[in-house]
């Protein structure tokens, strides 16, 4: 099975000299198209650094990234949002909305941004897949946060992307809406075959996926897959 | 607590800047006008004492009372002369005249273009003489002049040059005998000046038997105190003032500093528009900034801080941004005066080298204006942070304030009414003119205060009105951008406020100047004498020959000319002066046209001796009727008693109405008016236009080459034109105050911006591209600029509404120069893209990973 995303050898040093600190130390790892990963690992481990060079958020001092067929490395500033726009889903843990936008204008926010038109039967599954067929025009200070984030997780697949990352997605949440989120996201891997990358410090949210990484120093210390039974 | 606010201001230098620019203007503005009023007033100070020396007793006419600084003296009897040799101690005396004429270059044009003035001087020997020789010799024929040294080697010319002057009986040719330096100077305060034997100056200056002044030096052991005393006696019942050397250079110069006043105050006017729109900048900022700092202030709450602290903490931070911006302000200041002085010289006004005047009085007015502004501005925020719980400091997300709206538009109407009030007590009350004005200001700014209490109301319409055709066209940047505006509508309220101000004045000056030119030329079809030619000064205001009508009467195919005249006259039982019109009778009445109350055309041939008519409509006529008499006082101290033969309905925008209409012969005589404003010239039936326009041309061209024909055409315009100046430097000032509220937008747009780091990080992570953040902030800010231009164009119609209202009786006639105005939205509108720039740019060159770690 070919990778949709994959990283080879990818380094990250921040600063110089003797305070050289490197948060990624030759990884290299690829993530097969409709995979739930979960990536953990201590503060400092290098997970997030990890995620933000996968996503283009943040440039590698060595390796490459490659997502959908397309290296990150050469593409200008320009062509990186255009990627991210068209290929990669985001949820954060907080701030994940624009507080002057209804829940479904956020939801549609990335297709908006690119000037296409949403495909009204696919917007309405969403909706109606995360819940909230009662609230789209209501404002995100009139949701809860477990709706908040779950209209982060539809705007995240609004438009087909190759992957997903959400950053610690229920970091900021209750038991009750960290489990909503955790089953849309599973929901979306396997219902609509997306690819989805997780870092989380949270060993439950970690079970539901299928494959679980675990980072410490920069380096990948454990690459196994979870057994269905603990999920 | 001291040390946390200059760390705190250290470590916001971008934006202590910013805050301090918007003081640093108007305190540059205050402190720049008194500089340049200053540095004016001690040159002329300086020639008019130079033109003192040597002269220990000074013998002028008497101005009558009720006149003000601009009307000169009167001239004297030269048999006044002998009498004052006459007196004991007197060593010599001597007459002068010293008069505006037009002195010609070589390319025949008027020298210094009409910005510095031309004088004629009669030639005066020692002890009083002023100009001292540095080529030739003083004119000793009436064919001979002198000039002076910067006119001289300005325009080339040299001894044994020939010089051509014009003055009141026409043009005459006189040799250069001699270049001189007035006193060290090159000239007389940048005014050229001939100076001919006294004759000569006086047939120049229309003075028959005339002198303008008697200098008198007293001999040995006669102080000029006790001169004067005997002058005086030996002069007692003659209408002349006896003042000593040094109390009439002291006279000339509080003359032109009465003058300069009037520049003084209209600088300072516009300097105090920057200050108080200034004052909205600052205001924002620092609520914009307590808002913040909410979490930070309340942490030094919890730390034990009392309110009182936090309040000083404010307000310490304020006072060193205001006194730091003064300071700056200050030393502008000294760069505008400068600037201006250029722009002086530029036009021809060359000011004598003095250097900048910088009295102790400046610099206190721009330092506690600066300082007091600012702290003031920045009260109600620093109230407002007395207010933060200690318990803010421990809870999640900013807490916006919502405080008593109600009570804020309550206030606001209040307000709004009284500004409308003091705007109508100044329009129509009866108050004189200075205070009127002062109450109108008042007013409008009230007004403005009452308009940016409101304007969180107007906000929302507003937003919608301009922002939902940027939605239209940019699809989904402009919604976000006007969503943006809506997230704090007072924030968004008070930066278009300040913007607002500038704005409506720009627009009521439009209004007003677009209604003023439409007056003109309604005025000039409607009650200008008809004929096909007018003919005026080059310089359009300068009286010129009466000759010129006698000739311009004999050019073939002329058929007639009438000729107007201005004067003023002090009436009995009246405040201020009253105009004066001159008028020429016999055929040339049937020229002149005008709307009657009382009377007919025919009247004004009937004036006879003592006839007048006056204007109905306006000052001294209101009320009057045919058969009363008016008692005037002329600027020669004549008085004279006038018979009402009619009565006009016409107002100040017509010719002849707005005061007194009265023959010229008796202009003449009793007022010593004697050159015409303008000569309205009749062709006859038949006559070729076109060559009989030549023939007039021509006839002017070697007698009166200061005078010019125009059509009626070529008058509106040229009258017009005479507006622009004006205008551009109001429009140049008001500018200033705009770009005042330029700083605000700047201000508010990167303060937003900047509170919405974490969010714009998330839309950039999701795909929003930079040019799409940019053009978010750009609309912004063009959103929050139009919502001001709006607010700004409705306030400046309903100014001009309502402050032409007593103007239409006088003949005023509102009209609204409809594309200015839309010109002046689309400005505001790039005013916008330009604030937006720097904030723009910041926004979308944030390192997406580190906004999103921003807390």
């Amino acid at each position: 099975m070919t990778d949709i995303v994959s990283a080879t050898d990818l380094r990250r040093r921040y600063g110089d000299g003797e305070a050289a600190v490197d948060a990624l130390d030759g990884v290299t790892v690829g993530f097969p198209r409709g995979a739930y990963t979960a990536i953990m690992g201590a503060s400092g481990s290098g997970k997030s650094t990890l995620m933000h060079c996968l996503a283009g958020l943040d440039s590698p001092t060595g390796g490459t990234v490659v997502i959908d067929g397309v290296e990150l490395g050469p593409l200008s500033d320009a062509k990186l949002t255009e990627l991210r726009r068209d290929k990669v889903g985001f949820i954060f843990q907080a701030f994940n909305l624009l507080p002057v936008l209804t829940a479904e204008e956020n939801l549609i926010l990335p297709l908006t941004l690119a000037g296409q038109k949403p495909d009204d039967g696919w917007v309405e599954q969403l909706i109606q897949t995360v819940g909230l067929g009662d609230r789209r025009t209501h404002r995100p200070s009139e949701l809860s946060g477990g709706q908040q984030q779950r209209v982060a997780v539809a705007r995240a697949l609004v438009h087909k992307p190759a992957v997903v990352f959400a950053d610690e997605p229920t970091g900021n949440l209750d038991s009750k809406a960290s489990a909503e989120v955790l089953n849309l996201l599973r929901q979306a891997v396997d219902e609509f075959g997306q690819t989805v990358v997780m870092v989380t410090h949270d060993p439950d949210a970690a079970a539901v996926a299928d494959r679980l990484i675990e980072l410490a120093d920069g380096r990948i210390v454990r690459d196994e897959a979870v057994v269905a039974a603990a999920r | 607590m001291t040390r946390y606010v200059f760390r705190g201001l250290g470590a916001r230098k971008l934006r202590t800047a910013l805050t301090a620019l918007a003081v640093v203007l108007g305190v540059a503005m205050i402190s720049g006008t008194y500089v340049l009023t200053d540095t004016i007033d001690k040159a002329f100070s300086d020639v008019f004492q130079t033109a003192s020396q040597g002269v220990d007793v000074s013998v002028t006419g008497a101005k009558p009372a009720g006149f003000g600084s601009d009307q000169t003296s009167p001239p004297i009897d030269e048999s006044l002369l002998p009498k004052v040799q006459a007196v004991d101690g007197v060593r010599v005396a001597e007459a002068g005249v010293f008069q505006q004429v037009s002195i010609r270059n070589k390319k025949g044009d008027s020298i210094g273009a009409g910005g510095a003035p031309n004088f004629i001087s009669s030639n005066s020997n020692p002890p009083f003489n002023a100009f001292r020789y540095v080529e030739g010799a003083p004119p000793r024929t009436a064919d001979q002049t002198a000039l002076d040294q910067k006119t001289a080697d300005d325009e080339g010319f040299k001894v044994g040059d020939k010089v051509t002057v014009v003055g009141l009986p026409g043009a005459k040719t006189y040799t250069v005998s001699g270049v001189a330096k007035f006193g060290t100077e090159s000239s007389l305060a940048g005014a050229s000046v001939a100076i001919t034997t006294l004759p000569e100056a006086q047939r120049m200056a229309g003075y028959q038997g005339k002198v303008d002044s008697i200098s008198v030096a007293g001999d040995d052991g006669v102080g000029p105190t006790e001169l004067k005393t005997r002058v005086a006696d030996a002069l007692r019942g003659d209408a002349v003032t006896v003042r000593t050397g040094k109390e009439e250079a002291d006279r000339q110069a509080n003359d032109l500093q009465d003058q300069l006043s009037f520049l003084q105050t209209g600088l300072l006017v516009f300097a105090g528009i920057a200050v108080f729109v200034g004052a909205f900048v600052i205001y924002n900022t620092f609520s914009i900034t307590v808002a913040q700092r909410t979490r930070e202030l309340a942490l030094l709450r919890t730390l034990g801080a009392t309110r009182r602290q936090v309040l000083r903490s404010i307000v310490l931070e304020a006072l060193v941004v205001g006194f730091g911006a003064a300071v700056i302000g200050l030393l502008g200041g000294l760069l505008i005066a400068q600037g201006l002085q250029a722009l002086f010289k530029a036009v021809g006004a060359d000011l004598p080298d003095t250097g900048s005047v910088i009295k102790s009085r400046t610099i206190i007015v721009a330092l506690v204006v600066g300082t007091v502004v600012t702290v003031i501005a920045s009260l109600a925020p620093a109230l407002r942070s007395t207010r933060i719980a200690p318990v803010v400091a421990l809870r999640e997300g900013l807490v916006e304030q919502r405080r008593g709206g109600r009570i804020r538009t309550i206030i606001a109407v209040l307000l709004a009414v009284l500004g409308v009030a003091l705007l109508l007590i100044g329009l129509f009350g009866n108050t004189s003119g200075g205070s009127a004005a002062a109450l109108m200001g008042l007013g409008a700014l009230v007004v403005f205060l009452a308009v940016a209490m409101l304007s969180p109301i107007l906000v929302r319409p507003l937003a919608a009105l301009v922002g939902r055709p940027l939605q239209a066209v940019f699809g989904i940047t402009g919604r976000l951008a006007r969503e943006n505006t809506l997230r704090n509508p007072g924030r968004t309220a008070v930066t278009a406020s300040a913007l607002m101000i500038g704005v409506a004045l720009v627009a009521f000056v439009a209004i007003f100047a677009a209604g003023l030119r439409g007056s003109i030329d309604k005025s000039v079809d409607g009650t200008f004498p008809s004929g096909n030619l007018i003919v005026v000064n080059q310089d359009g205001f300068t009286p010129i020959s009466e000759q010129a009508a006698t000739a311009v009467r004999d050019v073939p195919g002329v058929d007639n000319v009438a000729a107007v005249r201005f004067a003023s006259a002090k009436v009995q039982g009246d405040t201020g002066t009253t105009p004066v019109i001159g008028i020429d009778t016999g055929a040339a009445t049937s020229l002149y046209k005008a709307d009657w109350k009382d009377g007919s055309a025919a009247t004004l041939g009937q004036l006879g001796d003592d006839g007048v008519v006056v204007d109905s409509n306006s000052g001294v006529g209101k009320g009057k009727k045919v058969g009363d008499k008016l008692v005037l006082t002329t600027p020669t101290g004549e008085q004279v008693t006038y018979t009402i033969k009619g009565l006009l309905d016409a107002g100040d925008f017509s010719l002849l109405g707005g005061g007194i209409v009265v023959p010229n012969d008796r202009l003449s005589r009793d007022f010593n008016v004697k050159g015409d404003a303008f000569i309205f010239v009749d062709f006859a039936d038949g006559a070729n236009p076109a060559q009989t326009r030549a023939a007039v041309d021509k006839t002017l061209a070697t007698r009166f080459p200061n005078a010019e024909s125009q059509t009626r055409n070529e008058f509106k315009d040229s009258q017009n034109a005479q507006l622009t100046p004006l205008l551009v430097l109001i429009y140049v000032l008001l500018a200033l105050s705009v770009l005042v509220s330029l700083f605000g937008i700047v201000n508010t747009l990167a303060l937003s911006t900047y509170e919405r780091t974490r969010e714009l990080g998330m839309m950039r992570a999701i795909g929003t591209s930079r040019r799409q953040v940019r053009s978010i902030v750009r609309q912004e800010s063009v959103i929050t600029s139009l919502i001001g231009a709006v607010l700004g164009v409705v306030l400046g119609v309903l100014f001009a509404l309502l402050i032409s209202r007593p103007l239409a009786d006088e003949g005023f006639t509102l009209t609204f120069p409809i594309l200015t105005l839309i010109l002046l939205l689309v400005l505001a509108a790039l005013f916008g893209v330009l604030a937006a720039i720097g904030p723009a740019r910041r926004a979308a060159r944030l390192d997406v990973l580190k906004a999103l770690a921003y807390e």
